[in-house]
């Protein structure tokens, strides 16, 4: 690494970035790990610490190995893609490193066993472009992921970074960069899809010396991490896109809330705060241009409130973690009542290659009113899950099947839920609406943050709402009496169903309660909270209707309402589901089918997951 | 000023103000539970939304804490808004079924408790009175569960308008609930009781959270049976009818927080810097008036008051069978809360006594307010019992004697001639232990209740005020009239009139009258042209008087002064000693005291005594020795 003093004009920032290029073989064999929290959960740091090791054994010093951020494969980790080729294995263990020595490094051969089999073609996949998972990929946000080490801010200069900064402060005016944003069409991407200019210009016309930003990286949605991912791997581009902010906004401080659950978020923040210091990218008189701006990291305390924008601004400045009546928004009275511009993560993450590249690049990508890229999260019942960025308007169908590789153990699709608590689902007729954010909010789901999850016909609709009601209604603040006492009663209700004890009228209950804690509720925490039901009685209402009258669930999922049963001229006697049921229910010698003992049968469903045959049915 | 829409009709508004200010302005109600108009909205309850339809973004928001703006269009009681405020109503009342306001509000919009309730169970044990590991003890639960609605009023006062912070918000949604930091005992409370006067359903109260007793105020004009705030009325029909802040307790004048009296005052007529004026005035009348005290029965340790709380003094009884007293006028027993049904008076307590401590006059009211409290009694309990214990029956006014027979014959009161030795508790009543003369013998009641008629004082003070007004006063303390008789409501002291208890024990009437004759004495004073006095008076030769005023140093009645003699040109000449004629009751002590015999009382003059002397002693009819100015060496004034 080389030790670089402070840049002090655009000048020492380009001649800095030639030489760090200079130094760097582009040629140069350099492993990329991926290092973000789902694969060093799966050992994958224990797997790059071993791997330098080795190398260094072998004497291939000059074998660059790179603990990059999330590459967003995260079914298929731990990721090792070997530049320049592109050379891509997946799953990787620490077993595997001699004959990634031996044949890939010493013989430029690729180990088999570590290719990515595409399910489709059956074929293995050398490259990391052919994996279809990343070949509809059209990764903005991601640009760095995967081969810039975060912790390296001379990784990330080299690579093309802090270019937008010097363009946006010496060679544009602040009205001319909020011209570019609004030209853009760049939207929240926090979930809101406010038009980020128009907030921007908003705040910058509040009158005052002293104005705010803040980066939203609270990210609460469960199961979703796109943000995470971001802060984690490219720490740079969400700093070089605030400072920009600020210029543009008039601000001078800055704070990045980051939740208290994103440890490696906010060391890798931290460091590349530092750095970003030490060259004057960040500070006092930026590349010279006069123009200060410090930024400071917050740690949220784990209350999924605090992503909502005045209970943020609250936490920050150190009261409880609730929202507040709005009007005046924080664009007019934010932090200690002065103008605050707070964008999410992602946002903020688009501004520099926006700046970069132009606005009417960026508003070539997408739909007519939803520009650019999107980070989902896609999970649950998905061949590939992982965290995709792709075009706006493609469509669910191609992100379920062309990247996700369709659902697991050959199901059948039944809905996807996108947006989180927040948002709802869309069933299996839907799947070809495109990802856009007035269509998702016309078919009763949302944008969202970019979670979607996708269920199979062994998903129970009214499970997914009673589930995220569960969630909502812990995490509500409990200042307004619909979020606090309606999502409760709500859950409550929904609870009762999956019990089996629903009751003529439920359904009704729900839906005047939906509309009640829907218009009014002090935030969107409330305002949001009845969509997952609304969305479920929309395009379910039928498992509603089974469970109350018929006391059964369609989806074999809720325990009260399901019993499993082996089909006597099915089953092949193989064993497996006596093997793995928990309560040892089943009972049945070779050759004989099989029998479950309903006395002492939990529900499980472990024995239907693992019939090969289908033998196993609900009833 | 903002313009909007309410209901068709056209409101303007200051900007900052709320759509609960606009309504206001256009007197539309619109129910509010977490509003207070001393503490900043949060708009958390949700009662009062009101709907946008048009001006702005649609929907449902608070109009307390909405902010006005220019154009808006607001409908405040759509069907919307009704539904809404319905459901509101109904799962707060799920919450808080026992909740008199709620109740209230949820009959004028129908709204049922049709949800299952969400409060919390009873505390956990270590929620209880016990010490945590930083050995802080832990609230007891301060807040009734089921009667919080959760509005937050008590936590926002606390933060926002006084300051400490005592109280907050612990838990979250469904769980939530109100206590203090960590859920110990509050060091930084400060027992003002603001969080107990705002709450609208009365769930807390600060005696639980609070780590150091709270000390209430009592309100002396109740003699400390109930309590007051430090801004208060001190007594109904006061005059002026308008509160006055006690300095010493005031939470503003103690730390500096609170203003919360100025914040709602509509009239802003709160000035925390108002300074106490003194006034000088010159006079030529003043009327002393300034009343009785009661003789403290403390010091009669037998009748046990300040040791038994059941045994009380005729002017609490007065407070608390009054309806504008402690409890409102139900007579409730101060032991434990229930009506006396055997109620004992002792009358003379400390009056017409010779020992120590006792007064050897007659207080005369007691025998009557005895009476009249006896029928008071009987009016708030109707199968209660009055005895009382007397030594004669002093009724001598107009329709008195008539007063008290009907006491005695319509209202069943027992009169016992004697005296009570002895007041003891058995059980929970109060024996009471006296003689009953004229039946013969010793009696007891168990009473319930035992009110001492106590002796009659003068106010504190009225020696000192006595000696400023230069008028008399008798070894008790009640000021002296000019002559018992024929000068009732005069002193000594000209221009110096008396009515009331301060001259002697009386009672209302008497009080009257005689305060109607010294306001005539004091209006024949000031109504004339001329003063007539006494033509006995000393008079100060200026000529030989050196100036020294001894003479204005022995002077009871404060009727010499400096006067200064300047010649023609201005410039002075001396200082002599004057006499206020109007002052002046010729008293002569200024004559012997005048070193320089500058001084002689008209009608008293040397040459006028000489030639009284003379005239006894000579032969010459008494006629001659007549006092004249002609006759002996002194001069013509």
């Amino acid at each position: 690494m080389a030790v670089a003093t402070r840049l002090t004009s655009p000048q020492d920032l380009a001649e800095f970035r030639d030489y760090l290029r200079s130094e760097r073989d582009e040629k140069a064999t350099c492993l990329a790990i991926c290092a973000g929290t789902g694969c060093r959960a799966n050992g994958s740091m224990e797997l790059f610490e071993e791997l330098r090791r080795q190398l260094d054994a072998e004497g291939l010093t000059g074998v660059d190995v790179r603990a990059t951020g999330c590459h967003g494969f995260c079914e298929k980790g731990p990721l090792v893609v070997i530049h320049p080729q592109e050379v891509f294995y997946q799953g990787v263990q620490i077993s595997d490193i001699p004959a990634i020595i031996e044949q890939t490094l010493r013989k430029g051969e690729v180990v088999d066993s570590l290719l990515y089999r595409d399910p489709v073609t059956k074929k293995k996949c050398r490259l990391e472009g052919e994996v279809p998972f990343y070949a509809k990929q059209q990764r903005i946000v991601f640009r760095h992921n995967g081969t810039i080490d975060p912790t390296s801010i001379e990784d990330y200069i080299a690579a093309g970074g802090y270019a937008a900064l010097p363009k946006a402060l010496l060679e544009m005016t602040p009205e001319g960069v909020i011209d570019q944003i609004t030209k853009s069409g760049l939207r929240g991407r926090g979930g809101g899809g406010f038009p980020t200019g128009k907030k921007w210009a908003i705040c910058r016309a509040q009158p005052g010396d002293e104005k705010y930003i803040i980066c939203n990286g609270d990210e609460g949605d469960p199961g979703a991490f796109m943000d995470r991912s971001i802060m984690e791997g490219d720490p740079h581009a969400v700093l070089e896109g605030m400072v920009i902010g600020a210029y543009a906004i008039g601000a001078h401080q800055g704070y990045l809330y980051v939740r208290a659950e994103y440890p490696l978020a906010v060391s890798n923040l931290q460091v590349a705060i530092e750095q970003a210091h030490e060259m004057g990218l960040l500070g006092d008189d930026i590349l010279g241009s006069g123009f200060s701006f410090g930024v400071e990291i917050v740690r949220g305390a784990g209350a999924f409130v605090c992503g909502e924008e005045t209970a943020l601004i609250a936490s920050i400045m150190g009261d409880i973690g609730s929202p507040r009546q709005r009007p005046p928004y924080p664009a007019q009275a934010g932090l200690w009542g002065l103008p605050t511009n707070i964008n999410n993560v992602e946002t903020w993450a688009n501004v520099p290659v926006i700046i970069e590249r132009g606005a009417d690049w960026f508003a070539s990508i997408g739909t007519e009113r939803s520009k650019g890229t999107k980070v989902f999260s896609l999970v649950g019942k998905v061949q590939n899950t992982g965290l995709v960025e792709v075009p706006m308007g493609t469509t669910l169908r191609e992100i379920v099947f062309d990247i996700g590789g369709g659902i697991q153990k050959k199901r059948k699709l039944k809905a996807v839920q996108t947006g989180g608590p927040s948002g709802g689902c869309i069933p299996e007729a839907l799947i070809d609406l495109p990802v856009d954010y007035e269509k998702l909010t016309e078919a009763g789901a949302m944008m969202g943050s970019g979670g979607l999850i996708v269920m199979d016909e062994r998903t129970c609709m009214v499970d997914v709402a009673r589930y995220f009601l569960a969630f909502l209604a812990d995490e509500s603040c409990g200042k307004c009496t619909p979020c606090r006492e309606g999502v409760d009663q709500m859950h409550r209700i929904l609870t009762r169903i999956t019990e089996g004890k629903g009751r003529e009228g439920d359904i009704e209950q729900l839906e005047e309660l939906a509309g009640y804690v829907k218009s009014s509720s002090l935030c969107m925490l409330g305002g949001t909270a009845p969509n997952p039901v609304l969305s479920t009685l929309r395009y379910f209402r039928d498992e509603y209707e089974a469970h109350i009258r018929d006391r059964k669930c369609p989806a074999g999922v809720c325990k009260a309402l399901v019993r499993f049963r082996i089909e006597a001229e099915v089953c092949k006697a193989c064993g497996l589901c006596k093997r793995d049921c928990p309560s040892n229910a089943i009972a049945g010698e070779k050759k004989q089918p099989h029998v479950i003992d309903a006395a002492k049968c939990v529900q499980c469903g472990v024995c239907y997951e693992a019939c090969p045959f289908g033998a196993v049915v609900t009833s | 000023m903002i313009a909007l829409t309410m209901d068709g009709r056209q409101a303007e508004v200051q900007d900052g103000q709320t759509l609960l200010d606009a309504a206001k302005t256009l007197g539309i109600e619109i129910p509010t539970l977490c509003h207070h108009k001393a503490v900043p909205p949060a708009g958390a309850c949700r009662v009062c939304v009101v709907e946008i339809t048009g001006g702005g973004r649609p929907g449902l928001m608070p109009a307390c804490a909405y902010p006005a703006q220019n154009g808006l269009v607001i409908d405040t009681n759509s069907k919307a808004v009704r539904a809404s405020r319905r459901l509101t109503l109904s799962l707060l009342l799920s919450r808080s079924p026992e909740s008199e306001v709620l109740v209230k509000l949820a009959q004028e919009y129908d709204a049922q408790p049709l949800f299952s309730s969400p409060t919390p169970q009873p505390p956990a044990p270590n929620t209880q009175h016990s010490h945590g590991s930083t050995g802080t003890a832990k609230t007891r639960q301060a807040v009734a569960a089921s009667k919080c609605i959760l509005c937050g009023l008590c936590v926002r006062v606390c933060a926002e308008v006084i300051g400490p912070s005592a109280t907050c918000f612990a838990g979250r949604g469904r769980g939530r609930e109100i206590s203090t930091p960590y859920k110990q005992l509050s060091d930084v409370c400060i027992g003002c009781g603001a969080c107990a006067f705002l709450c609208p359903t009365g769930a807390i109260d600060p005696a639980e959270f609070c780590s150091h007793p709270i000390e209430q105020i009592p309100n002396e004009f109740n003699c400390g049976y109930d309590v007051r705030t430090p801004i208060h009325i001190p007594f109904p029909q006061a005059v002026p009818n308008k509160p006055l802040i006690d300095r010493e307790n005031c939470i503003h004048f103690k730390t500096g927080g609170c203003g919360a009296c100025k914040t709602i005052c509509p009239a802003g007529a709160i000035d925390y810097d108002m300074t106490d004026e003194i006034v000088e005035e010159k006079v030529g009348a003043v009327i002393v008036a300034t009343g009785y005290q009661l003789l403290d029965p403390s010091i009669y340790e037998e009748y046990g008051y300040g040791r038994y709380p059941d045994v009380v003094t005729s002017l609490e009884f007065e407070r608390m069978v009054s309806a504008s007293g402690p409890t409102e006028g139900e007579l409730r027993r101060p032991s434990n809360g229930q009506p006396p049904k055997t109620i004992v008076f002792l009358q003379c307590i400390g009056s017409r006594e010779e020992q120590t401590g006792g007064k050897p006059y007659c207080s005369k009211i007691c025998c009557m307010y005895t009476a009249k409290h006896a029928i008071l009694y009987k009016h708030k309990v109707h199968d209660g019992q009055a005895f009382i214990f007397y030594m004669d029956i002093r009724s001598a006014g107009k329709n008195y004697e008539e007063f008290v027979r009907r006491v005695v014959k319509e209202k069943d009161a027992t009169y016992l001639r004697g005296r009570v030795s002895k007041v003891f508790p058995r059980g929970d009543k109060l024996i009471v232990m006296g003689a009953d003369t004229l039946g013969g013998g010793q009696v007891e009641i168990a009473a319930e209740m035992v009110v001492l008629a106590p002796a009659l004082l003068p106010s504190a003070g009225v020696r000192e005020l006595a000696q400023k007004l230069r008028i008399g006063y008798d070894q008790h303390g009640f000021l002296s009239e000019a002559h018992p008789k024929l000068k009732p409501v005069e002193t000594n002291t000209a221009g110096v009139f008396l009515a009331g208890c301060a001259h002697s024990p009386k009672d209302i009437p008497d009080t009257v009258a005689q305060a109607s004759a010294a306001a005539s004495k004091a209006l024949g004073l000031i109504t004339h042209d001329r003063l007539t006095r006494e033509p006995t008076i000393g008079i100060v030769n200026q000529a030989t008087c050196n100036g020294c005023f001894e003479c204005q140093t022995v002077c009871a009645y404060g009727a010499i002064g400096p006067r200064e003699i300047r010649d023609r040109r201005g410039t002075l000449l001396a200082v002599v000693a004057h006499i206020n004629e109007g002052l002046c009751q010729g008293c002569g002590a200024c004559a012997v005291t005048c070193r320089s015999k500058s001084i002689e009382v008209q009608g008293f003059r040397d040459d006028q005594l000489y030639a009284e002397i003379n005239a006894i002693g000579s032969s010459a009819p008494l006629v001659a020795a007549l006092p004249s100015g002609r006759h002996g060496n002194g001069s013509e004034k």
